[in-house]
């Protein structure tokens, strides 16, 4: 019965052993890639400090508000593992923005009849109209001082609107690492869950083998009284 | 900030953390802290420390970044951290290249199969 026991933790140990040094072979893989890709941003960004001036790619250009563009979403599974994924932040701002946008645009079919441009005489009647008209153009105005204070911009307007490609290559780059920084995060408790595993499967099966061993001994202390 | 999900904090040297904001990670609370630290040759390791100390005790940061070379200073409070949220992973740096024997992850990993771990 013990002896089985221990085969059979045995044989679980060996499965989660070889687990981990799946892990591990994973992790030291995406880390490889995370650091080419990592040089590959900073080659291009020192490229486009070259072409735009030293002092024009600097910590001096950050935007005053900065909204993040990403964020990690972190689930804990059943097995103590965390997972992150990483999810683009949805712009609220330039929905709003992109709405204000349609309105502004739509204003212009919906006005009827022609419009008169040389106003003749000051009627009551044109009056009202005129601020009717006001009063349709004043929504018109606030909309667009809304998109200009949205702050999520895209962070490359820091550094000018004409950027230099390299600042851009640098930016996909350093997108793609964000993404392959969240795997390794995941892959990074996975393995320490793992070794935490393996931790107590050993122990348990030391515990059996002394069990195992101390049966044997037990039954060879009998033999030898028969 | 639920439905938002959490950040990723940086620190590290300014094209580190350039090149990071470039991607879109950074952000700017009410408060106005920012979720960033640029260490320049005059950023004092206290600084340092207390940065990542706040980073961690933030609940809306799920992943901090940080320059391996700026993780050796600050190695105790690096080790000390225990919990998965939030991860901390350690990246290159410009004059510095990656360390897998200077990770704490891959240490603590690595010292699986260290005598201690068999008591």
């Amino acid at each position: 019965m013990g002896v089985s026991e221990l085969e059979e933790s045995s044989s679980l140990l060996d499965e989660k052993l070889l687990r981990f040094m799946d892990q591990l072979e994973l992790l030291e893989e995406k880390r490889a890639t995370l650091n080419s890709l990592i040089e590959q941003g900073w080659f291009s960004i020192s490229k486009a400090r070259y072409t735009m001036g030293n002092k024009q790619v600097s910590a001096l250009q950050y935007a005053s508000e900065i909204e993040p563009h990403v964020c990690v979403h972190a689930r804990t599974q059943d097995n103590g593992e965390v997972e992150f994924c990483t999810k683009k932040v949805e712009q609220n701002c330039s929905n709003e923005a992109d709405k204000d946008v349609k309105s502004i645009e739509d204003i212009g079919p919906q006005e009827e009849g022609v419009r008169r441009r040389n106003k003749p005489k000051k009627d009551i009647a044109e009056k009202e109209a005129s601020e009717e008209t006001s009063g349709e153009k004043a929504p018109e105005v606030s909309p667009v001082r809304k998109s200009d204070k949205n702050p999520q911009q895209d962070p490359l307007k820091w550094f000018g609107i004409l950027v230099p490609q390299s600042l851009k290559q640098a930016q996909s780059s350093f997108k793609q690492v964000i993404e392959l920084s969240a795997e390794i995060a995941t892959l990074q408790t996975a393995v320490l869950n793992t070794r935490e595993e393996l931790k107590h499967g050993m122990k348990n099966k030391q515990i059996l083998q002394e069990e195992v061993s101390a049966a044997r001994l037990d039954k060879e202390a009998d033999r030898t009284c028969q | 900030m639920a439905g938002r999900g959490k950040l990723i904090a940086v620190i590290g040297d300014e094209d580190t953390c350039t090149g990071f904001l470039l991607g879109g990670i950074g952000e700017l609370n009410k408060n106005r802290k920012p979720n960033f630290l640029v260490v320049e040759k005059d950023t004092s390791i206290t600084e340092i420390e207390e940065t990542f100390k706040s980073f961690l005790a933030r609940n809306d940061i799920g992943i901090i970044l940080i320059n391996q070379f700026i993780a050796e200073m600050i190695r105790h409070a690096i080790d000390a951290h225990m919990q998965s949220i939030p991860a901390v992973l350690e990246i290159p740096s410009k004059e510095h290249p990656y360390d897998a024997s200077k990770d704490s992850i891959l240490r603590r990993a690595k010292g699986m199969f260290s005598a201690e771990d068999f008591r």
